[in-house]
């Protein structure tokens, strides 16, 4: 047994109480979130002194502070930092939407670009753009696209109750559909159209803007407290329909909550930078194979990693690759490599 | 290490109290110095035995003892470490499948079948091992299948799908493809596992007219002492993957060497009709004689908080049963008995409400249980579901602790009385050494032993329990049900539980609900309610019912008609 997961199995737990609030903190997984956020720190600052115009940290911090050299601060905080916080938190929002859906349906293979819900998005907004619509239109378009798509799959595996099972498939199902229709219109519309929804189906946070974020962050700030509170009643829900019900959890309105709160994460990020794939899928594994069973402080783990992984591949295709490469590209080819060689190094049980 | 040459004959381990008294037996299977593993430690070490050809040989041992792995090594679906199992004198992994499959065929426990295929094409792969590629099925092979159709006693069942047959029809279908195999030996793990009692019956009653119409040599693993020594001329004692006692069964069923094998007391009784030794676990402590409250519990007038009122029970307008009024005895422990498919587990989720009656009701304390709140029910009503799941990566101790959820919020996970509740849990079911392993890495015994510490960790009044003892051995059994009689005893808990073993029900109940088709056919005290004629009735078997001396409640010996034939044959 590695140093790791004999940690993992003897967690080295504070209590917490004051008054009616009680809490368990598991000081190994608080270690964990600390390396996390000083690592994604450290990146982000590193990240902002790159590019065809080479800042130095010192003027990078100032610039950020409103203390630089005026060419540094508009590169800086006009050109830069919406680009960076916004891979932040489309990282941090696709990654917590995976762990909720995988706990949910119990099943690791699980993530919302495979039950359709990256797709709806797709849908819509290659619709929007190949029809010549506004491009400022697009994020609240695609956002609406990805939670239409998953009401759909959550009706349609409606049967008295929400099966995991039957959504997964039903999920998959409407995948195949939604990507069919993208397709022929693609095939349909003429190409310089059809070239500018391709390259946003690849996926970026390129064009990001100060609205961008602040539309990003006040739905993170509403959806991930929400989350966290979620993940104690996702655990519950994880003992089985019938000893969820008898410990006196509503499961269905739980399971409703919780299909919302992911679709939320995930419809946000991809209304914003477009079908990211793998984030949602690799993340919370690496944050589980790290830390242990998903919890709260977990959740927050994974939503760094993802964090760090999208920003990380974002600087790889920007500035280290012969050619620009759109982030969506990098977390594949980055991501699954190394997602098979942790599955293949772990002996984690999926 | 060369696996083909036997193992020099070794000395006797000295634990070994009946080695086969006969050397001369003939015997076609045997295991030579047999070291079995899977990927991790040993589990079966240095094991030497026969079968003895022409008898029914059953291999008995608590869970985890090896006595599967044993039967899949002698099976060939397991090569050994070191040692052999030897048929006709050469090892089984040194044949050709094919080879091995025309002599000795095996049933592995729970076998699935494909979705829809019917009972002749199921019978019909048996014939694989005497078939070559491409060519039609035979005369031979035809007349192979028919036998064995008619042999397992499934001629009517021909054309059904395999999916939709009861549990006994199911195995008796599979008997029949291991019997088209027309071997002279036959495997057999755990064949009357999830069965009832009737149709554990039929299917030994098949394995002993194999034997003794037919010939066949039989090894099988079963769970269940008194069948074992029920139904079989040769028992296999095994603890620890070493063999602890062989020999007929009275031999091996005596109190000091159960007492060996499973760790726990037992007396042994002769069985009225067919003198077959019966072990009763006396488990610990033993009730005193005459009645401390328990006999009377059912005769006094007790206050019930718990009751089913004229309830109609359905799945999809698949009706389970109709006009149930059953009354839970406040402060007793009420067992819910009847054969498999009666609706005795829909009753207890009706109980749960888990399950709403389409007509009618269930009530605690007067008030309609699909009204109350659910935090209030749920602090009130426990449940150990019949089949609990757990995710793989949750550790006992926090397994424990989501019992505690009903008197938690988010924001108060972990109350001072949270963690006294659930340390108090994993003391009493005896896991607090196990607090830090995962689910997945528990044996069937400790798992069930901690879902029952999750059911105690909400101190809920009441307890409804499905099927705690099944999957667990006769040790663990005790175990568990002597635990759910303390939690009555000393905190006054009240337990509902549904049990498929009418004698633990007898053993543990104050109160018996007897269950048939869909109704309730008797209620009250163990001995007012348990007679040869209700077991005939609602079981479907014959069965002698005796009182235990020590404990003044009934036992149920059943016994059916081969049984007897072998008493006149002996």
């Amino acid at each position: 047994m590695s140093a790791a997961s004999e940690a993992r199995a003897h967690p080295p737990l504070r209590t917490v109480r004051a008054g009616g609030v009680s809490f368990r903190l598991n000081l190994r997984t608080l270690g964990l979130v600390g390396l996390a956020a000083a690592a994604l720190f450290a990146l982000a600052a590193w990240s902002l002194t790159l590019g065809s115009f080479p800042i130095p940290l010192e003027g990078v911090l100032r610039a950020v502070l409103g203390r630089g050299s005026e060419d540094h601060e508009f590169i800086v905080r006009t050109l830069r930092l919406p680009r960076l916080l916004s891979a932040l938190m489309v990282g941090a929002a696709l990654a917590m939407s995976g762990a909720i859906f995988q706990g949910l349906v119990r099943n690791p293979l699980v993530s919302p670009d495979i039950i359709g819900i990256n797709q709806g998005a797709t849908l819509v907004a290659v619709f929007w753009i190949v029809t010549g619509q506004g491009r400022t239109t697009l994020a609240p378009v695609a956002f609406a696209g990805a939670v239409a798509a998953a009401l759909a799959v959550y009706l349609l595996s409606w049967r008295g109750g929400v099966a995991p099972n039957r959504l997964v498939l039903v999920g998959i199902g409407l995948n195949a559909a939604l990507a069919a229709g993208t397709t022929y219109l693609l095939v349909r519309f003429p190409i310089e159209q059809v070239g500018a929804a391709v390259a946003w189906s690849a996926g970026s946070v390129y064009a990001s803007t100060w609205s961008d974020v602040t539309t990003l962050g006040a739905a993170l700030a509403i959806l991930t407290p929400a989350a966290m509170v979620l993940m104690w009643h996702l655990r519950i829900l994880q003992f089985g329909d019938d000893t969820a019900t008898s410990l006196g959890l509503p499961v269905e309105a739980t399971r409703l909550t919780l299909v919302l709160v992911g679709c939320g994460f995930s419809a946000i990020a991809v209304g914003l930078a477009g079908p990211i794939g793998f984030v949602a899928l690799m993340v919370p594994h690496v944050a589980r194979m790290l830390a242990g069973a998903m919890t709260a402080s977990v959740l927050v783990l994974t939503a760094l990693l993802g964090a760090i992984m999208l920003l990380a591949s974002d600087v790889v295709g920007q500035y280290f690759l012969p050619v620009t490469l759109p982030v969506g590209v990098i977390t594949a080819v980055v991501g699954a490599p190394y997602f098979l060689f942790l599955l293949y190094r772990s002996n984690v049980r999926l | 290490m060369t696996a083909t040459l036997p193992a020099p004959a070794s000395e006797p381990p000295p634990d070994t109290l009946h080695a086969l008294d006969d050397l001369d037996v003939l015997s076609r299977l045997s295991a030579r110095g047999l070291t079995l593993a899977y990927d991790g430690p040993e589990i079966v070490h240095d094991l030497s035995v026969d079968l003895p050809d022409g008898q029914i040989t059953t291999i008995i041992g608590p869970n985890g003892c090896g006595k599967s792995t044993l039967l899949r090594a002698l099976g060939r679906l397991l090569r050994p470490r070191r040692g052999a199992a030897l048929l006709d004198g050469e090892a089984v992994h040194r044949q050709p499948t094919k080879e091995v499959a025309r002599r000795l065929g095996l049933l592995p426990q729970g076998a699935a079948a494909p979705d829809a295929i019917t009972v002749e094409d199921l019978v019909r792969r048996g014939r694989y091992p005497h078939q070559a590629m491409f060519s039609p099925p035979t005369d031979r092979d035809r007349i192979a299948i028919d036998r064995a159709i008619t042999l397992a006693r499934v001629d009517d069942l021909r054309d059904r799908s395999v999916d939709e047959l009861s549990g006994g029809q199911r195995q008796r279908a599979w008997i029949a493809m291991t019997l088209a195999q027309e071997t002279p030996i036959l495997l057999l793990d755990e064949p009357t596992t999830y069965l009832d009692i009737a149709h554990q019956q039929e299917v030994l009653d098949l394995v002993q007219r194999l034997n003794r119409n037919e010939g066949k040599t039989v090894a099988m693993v079963l769970h269940d002492v008194n069948e074992a020594a029920r139904v079989s001329d040769h028992v296999v004692a095994m603890r620890d993957g070493r063999i602890v006692a062989q020999g007929t069964p009275a031999e091996v069923v005596r109190p000091e060497i159960l007492a060996r094998v499973f760790g726990i007391a037992t007396e042994v009784v002769a069985h009225p009709r067919t003198g077959a030794p019966i072990c009763v676990p006396l488990g610990a402590p033993a009730l005193p004689e005459g009645n401390p409250g328990a006999e009377a519990a059912s005769m006094l007038p007790r206050p019930c908080r718990l009751c089913a009122v004229d309830a109609t029970l359905a799945y999809d307008r698949c009706v389970v049963a109709e006009r149930l009024s059953v009354e839970v005895p406040d402060g007793a422990i009420t067992a819910i008995v009847g054969p498999n498919a009666c609706g005795k587990s829909t009753l207890l989720r009706a109980l749960a409400r888990l399950l709403k009656p389409s007509a009618g009701g269930s009530f605690l304390d007067g008030e309609p249980l699909h009204r109350a709140r659910r935090r209030a029910l749920a602090q009130c009503l426990g449940l150990l579901p019949q089949a609990p799941v757990a995710p793989v990566d949750v550790t006992v101790a926090d397994l424990v602790a989501g019992g505690r959820t009903p008197h938690q919020r988010w924001y108060r996970q972990w109350s001072a009385e949270d963690e006294r509740a659930v340390e108090a849990a994993l003391a009493t079911t005896h896991t607090a050494d196990l607090r830090h392993r995962t689910t997945d890495a528990l044996s069937g015994g400790q798992r069930q032993r901690a879902f029952l510490g999750m059911a105690l960790a909400r101190q809920t009044p009441i307890m409804l329990l499905d099927e705690p003892t099944t999957f667990l051995d006769i040790a663990h059994q005790v175990e568990v049900l002597d635990l759910v009689r303390a939690l009555n005893r000393d905190e006054g808990r009240t337990v509902v539980m549904v049990l498929h073993d009418l004698s633990q029900a007898c053993r543990y109940a104050d109160h018996l609900v007897v269950m048939h088709q869909g109704r309730v056919v008797a209620t009250g005290s163990p001995r007012e309610v348990v007679t040869p004629a209700l077991v005939r009735d609602v079981f479907g078997v014959e069965a002698a019912v005796v009182t235990d001396a020590r404990t003044g409640r009934p036992l149920v010996l059943p016994y059916s008609l081969e049984d007897l034939r072998g008493v006149g044959r002996g």
